[in-house]
C-alpha cells in the first residue's frame, strides 16, 4: 500500500509540475470561454451588409407590404425582368412574383447574381407567406381585422411537474424543472465525461507505453507488485484529473460569477426570486416563463448538487474502468501505433454513448437509452444525459453498481495482461494473444 | 540462498529445467550461460518479478517473501530510469520503494555522489546525461538501500575501463561488506577477474557450478608448457614416450625454445620434469589452465 502511495506521489508530482499541463490547465477554461462567446461574434459581424433585392410585382399586391429589415433590402423597380437581370447587377438579385400569386404560391422566382443561402430564401417565403396569408384573411370581409389578430397571436410555454416520490416528498409546491436546461446540463456533462475518459485514459496508455520503453518497468517491478504499479499510475493520473478538473471548474465558475450579473437582467432575477418563493403572478405580461424556468432550475442548490454527486460517482468509476483497460492496451503495445488497433474497439463504447445521448434528448427513457444506462461501458456517459431530466434513484444505483462491479473485474483481467505484457517487446499484440495472457499462471 | 529444483515452462518452451543451486553467502556468484539458455528467468524468479512452476527459493534460510525484495538490488542488462525526471529525485523514488525513507535517502544518495564526483548531476534530467553516466546512476541506485543481495546484469557494459575498474572496485567492496553478489555476465575475463563461484546455464539445465579455480582446474587437460634453452633434439629424446608432443611455439619474440607437451593423467610428472631438466636447461614448466571462455565454449558444444 505505502508503496502505491510513493508511486502515486511521484505520478502527481511529475506531471503537475510539466510546463504543458500548467499551460493547459490555464489556457482550458479561457479556450472554451471563448467558444462559447465566438458563435456569437461570428453572428454579429458575419451580418454584413442589407442585402438589395430589386422587386417586380406583376400582382401589385405583395410588393407594397414587404418590410425590409437588417438584412434584406426590398426595392420595387418598373424594369422588365430581363432588363433587371442584365442591368441591376450590384443588386443581390431580382425578385419577380407573378401576377396570380394569390392562387398560384409557387409562382415566386428569385435570380442571384451570386449564391443565395437557405436562411435568406426562408426568409423571403416567410414574408410572402406572411403578406398572402394576410391578403386572403382580408378576403373574407372581417370588421376590425387587424385588431383581431393581434389579440389571438399566443405563444404558449409548458411546465412541467413530476409525479414520482420525489415531488409527492416535497410537496405540490415542488417546481419544475425545465427540460431545455436539463438537456443542456446533460448534454455538457455528457462532453465533459467523453473528454475525461478519452484524455486521461490516453494519458495512462501513453505513459505506461511510455515507461515500457525506457524499461523503467524492468527496475520497478524488482520492488513493486505489477498491480500495485499498475493502479499507482491510475490512481496517480486521477489525481492529477482531478486537480485540473477542480483548477478549471473554479475558474469558469469564476468567470461566470462575474460575467452572471451582467447576463442576467435584474428585473428577470427578481422574478426567479418570486417564482421559487411562490409568488409569482405567472399570468403577468412580459414574463419569459422559459428563461424564468430555467434560471430557476440552475439556481436549485439541491437540485445541482444531486447532479454533481451522480456526476462524480459516474466520473470515477468510468475512468476508473477505463484507464484500466488503457493500462492493458498500453503494457502490450510498444508504440502509441501498435496501440492503435488495439484501441479502436475500446473506443466504440465511448462513442456509441455519444450518439445514444443525442437520442436521449429526444426520449430518456427509450429502451436504447435505458440498456445502455445498464451496460457499464456506456452507462457513465448516457447517464450524464438522462439524469438531469430526472429518473428513479434505483435505477441509478443499479447502474452504478454494476459499472463498478464491472471495474473491479476489469482491473483484475487487466492486471494480468499488464504483468505479462510489460515483459513482451516486439510482438505486436492481438485479443487473442492477450486472452492468452489473462490464462498465464504466475 | 538456495535454489531447490526450480522449473519455469512458457507456453511452448521450457526456460528452466530442475535447476538447483546454492550461492555462499560473501561471495560473487557468476550466472553465465549463452543467450536464451535461461538466465533472465532465473533471475527474475530470486527478485519474485516472477514465481517458478515448480521448486524452491530460500534466502538467508528462509522460503522467499514479499519482504525480501527490500534486500535485494537489481540492477537489469536493460537499464531503465525515467528520462524527464531530475537524478536526485529520481533517485530518491527508487531507494524510498526499497523501504528507505526520504530523508534516509537523501544522506545516503549524497554520500555516494561525492564518493563518485558527480554532485553536479542531482538536478540534471536523466535525459541530459550519457549512456555511461546514466549507468552509474543506476548503479547507485540499485546498491542505495544496502541489499544483502545484488544482482548484476552485464553491469560493465557502456563502461569505459576506468569507470568499468572504479564499478569493478565497489562491487568487491560491497562483498567484503558481507553482502552477496549474483552477477550474469557474457565477458568470460570480467567472470575470472571478480568471481568466486559460477554457475553455467545451458538450454535451461545448470550443466556446470563450482568455485571458479577449481572448475578451470578441473577442466585443465594436463597440458604443460616447457621454456627452455638447448637444443630440441635432445628434449625430444628425453620426452619419447613419456607423453605427447604438441608442437613448438616459436614466435621471435619470445626468449626461450617452448613446447608445449601433454602428460597423461596417470603419468608422473615429476618424472617428466626431471627427464626435462637432464635434456635441458629448464627455465620454467607450467600447466595452462584454460581460460573461462575455453570452458564456456567447450561447456556449451557439450564437449567438456
Amino acid at each position: 500500500m505505502s508503496n502505491i502511495g510513493i508511486i502515486i506521489g511521484r505520478e502527481f508530482n511529475e506531471r503537475v509540475r510539466k510546463k504543458s499541463f500548467i499551460i493547459t490547465t490555464l489556457l482550458m477554461p479561457l479556450l472554451m470561454v471563448a467558444m462559447m462567446i465566438a458563435p456569437s461574434l461570428i453572428m454579429l459581424h458575419s451580418k454584413g451588409d442589407a442585402k438589395r433585392i430589386a422587386v417586380i410585382d406583376h400582382s401589385g399586391i405583395v410588393a407594397p407590404q414587404l418590410e425590409s429589415g437588417e438584412e434584406i433590402l426590398y426595392e420595387p423597380t418598373d424594369l422588365s425582368v430581363e432588363e433587371a437581370r442584365t442591368l441591376l447587377t450590384e443588386y443581390f438579385g431580382v425578385l419577380e412574383i407573378g401576377g396570380d400569386i394569390m392562387t398560384n404560391p409557387n409562382n415566386l422566382r428569385l435570380y442571384a447574381n451570386g449564391s443565395t443561402s437557405l436562411t435568406l430564401e426562408e426568409s423571403i417565403e416567410g414574408e410572402i407567406s406572411d403578406i398572402i396569408e394576410r391578403e386572403k384573411l382580408k378576403g373574407y370581409d372581417i370588421h376590425n381585422l387587424d385588431e383581431i389578430l393581434r389579440q389571438v397571436k399566443t405563444s404558449v410555454t409548458l411546465t412541467t411537474y413530476r409525479n414520482d416520490e420525489q415531488s409527492e416528498q416535497d410537496g405540490p409546491q415542488e417546481q419544475a424543472k425545465s427540460s431545455a436546461l436539463s438537456t443542456a446540463i446533460g448534454f455538457i456533462l455528457g462532453m465533459a465525461l467523453y473528454f475525461i475518459l478519452i484524455l486521461y485514459g490516453a494519458m495512462v496508455m501513453q505513459s505506461v507505453i511510455e515507461e515500457k520503453n525506457s524499461r523503467v518497468l524492468e527496475v520497478m517491478v524488482s520492488s513493486v507488485k505489477p498491480f500495485d504499479l499498475m493502479m499507482g499510475k491510475i490512481l496517480g493520473i486521477a489525481s492529477v484529473a482531478a486537480v485540473q478538473i477542480l483548477i478549471w471548474g473554479v475558474l469558469i465558475v469564476g468567470t461566470s460569477a462575474i460575467a452572471m450579473p451582467a447576463l442576467i437582467p435584474a428585473d428577470v432575477m427578481q422574478s426567479v426570486e418570486a417564482m421559487q418563493a411562490g409568488t409569482l403572478d405567472v399570468t403577468q405580461e412580459g414574463v419569459n416563463l422559459q428563461m424564468l424556468n430555467a434560471v430557476s432550475t440552475a439556481t436549485d442548490v439541491h437540485y445541482m448538487t444531486m447532479i454533481f454527486v451522480w456526476l462524480l460517482l459516474y466520473t470515477i468509476g468510468g475512468y476508473l474502468l477505463y484507464s484500466a483497460i488503457f493500462a492493458a492496451i498500453g503494457s502490450s503495445a510498444d508504440s502509441v501505433q501498435d496501440a492503435q488497433q488495439l484501441q479502436t474497439p475500446v473506443m466504440l463504447p465511448i462513442i456509441i454513448s455519444i450518439f445514444v445521448m443525442m437520442t436521449i434528448f429526444n426520449d430518456p427513457n427509450s429502451p436504447v437509452a435505458v440498456w445502455c444506462s445498464y451496460i457499464p461501458f456506456t452507462s457513465p456517459i448516457v447517464m450524464m444525459a438522462r439524469i438531469p431530466s430526472g429518473i428513479p434513484t434505483w435505477e441509478i444505483v443499479l447502474s452504478l453498481a454494476l459499472l463498478y462491479a464491472t471495474f473491479v473485474a476489469m482491473v483484475w483481467l487487466s492486471a494480468k495482461i499488464y504483468r505479462v505484457g510489460i515483459f513482451m517487446y516486439g510482438k505486436k499484440p492481438t485479443f487473442k494473444e492477450l486472452w492468452k495472457w489473462v490464462r498465464y499462471k504466475y | 540462498m538456495r535454489i531447490e529444483n526450480v522449473s519455469k515452462h512458457f507456453a511452448g518452451h521450457t526456460a528452466l529445467d530442475d535447476v538447483s543451486l546454492s550461492i555462499p553467502q560473501g561471495s560473487i556468484y557468476g550466472l553465465l550461460g549463452p543467450n536464451g539458455a535461461g538466465k533472465t528467468t532465473l533471475i527474475r524468479i530470486i527478485n519474485r518479478i516472477t514465481a517458478p512452476d515448480s521448486g524452491r527459493v530460500l534466502f538467508d534460510g528462509h522460503e522467499i517473501a514479499p519482504e525480501d525484495v527490500y534486500h535485494i538490488g537489481y540492477l537489469p542488462e536493460e537499464r531503465g530510469l525515467y528520462k524527464k525526471m531530475k537524478v536526485g529525485e529520481q533517485a530518491i523514488f527508487f531507494a524510498r520503494l526499497k523501504g528507505l525513507s526520504r530523508r534516509e535517502a537523501t544522506v545516503r544518495l549524497k554520500e555516494w555522489f561525492v564518493r563518485f564526483g558527480i554532485q553536479d548531476w542531482w538536478n540534471k534530467k536523466v535525459e541530459e546525461l550519457s549512456k555511461g553516466m546514466a549507468q552509474k546512476v543506476q548503479f547507485i541506485v540499485t546498491i542505495l538501500h544496502e541489499p544483502k543481495l545484488l544482482i548484476f546484469d552485464e553491469p560493465f557494459s557502456g563502461f569505459d575501463p576506468i569507470n568499468a575498474n572504479q564499478l569493478k572496485d565497489e562491487i568487491l567492496a560491497l562483498r567484503d561488506k558481507g553482502a552477496t553478489v549474483i552477477f550474469s555476465t557474457h565477458n568470460m575475463s570480467s567472470v575470472e577477474e571478480i568471481c568466486d563461484h559460477i554457475t553455467l546455464i545451458n538450454k535451461s539445465h545448470n550443466i556446470l557450478s563450482g568455485p571458479v579455480s577449481e572448475i578451470r582446474r578441473r577442466h585443465g587437460n594436463n597440458i604443460f608448457r616447457i621454456a627452455y634453452r638447448g637444443e630440441e633434439e635432445s628434449l625430444h629424446k628425453a620426452l619419447e614416450g613419456r607423453c605427447d608432443l604438441l608442437g613448438v611455439e616459436d614466435e621471435e619474440s619470445m626468449r626461450y625454445n617452448t613446447m608445449k607437451i601433454h602428460i597423461e593423467r596417470d603419468e608422473d610428472v615429476r618424472a617428466v620434469i626431471a627427464a626435462v631438466n637432464e635434456a635441458v636447461e629448464l627455465r620454467s614448466f607450467d600447466e595452462i589452465i584454460p581460460s573461462m571462455n575455453d570452458i564456456f565454449i567447450r561447456a556449451v558444444a557439450g564437449k567438456l
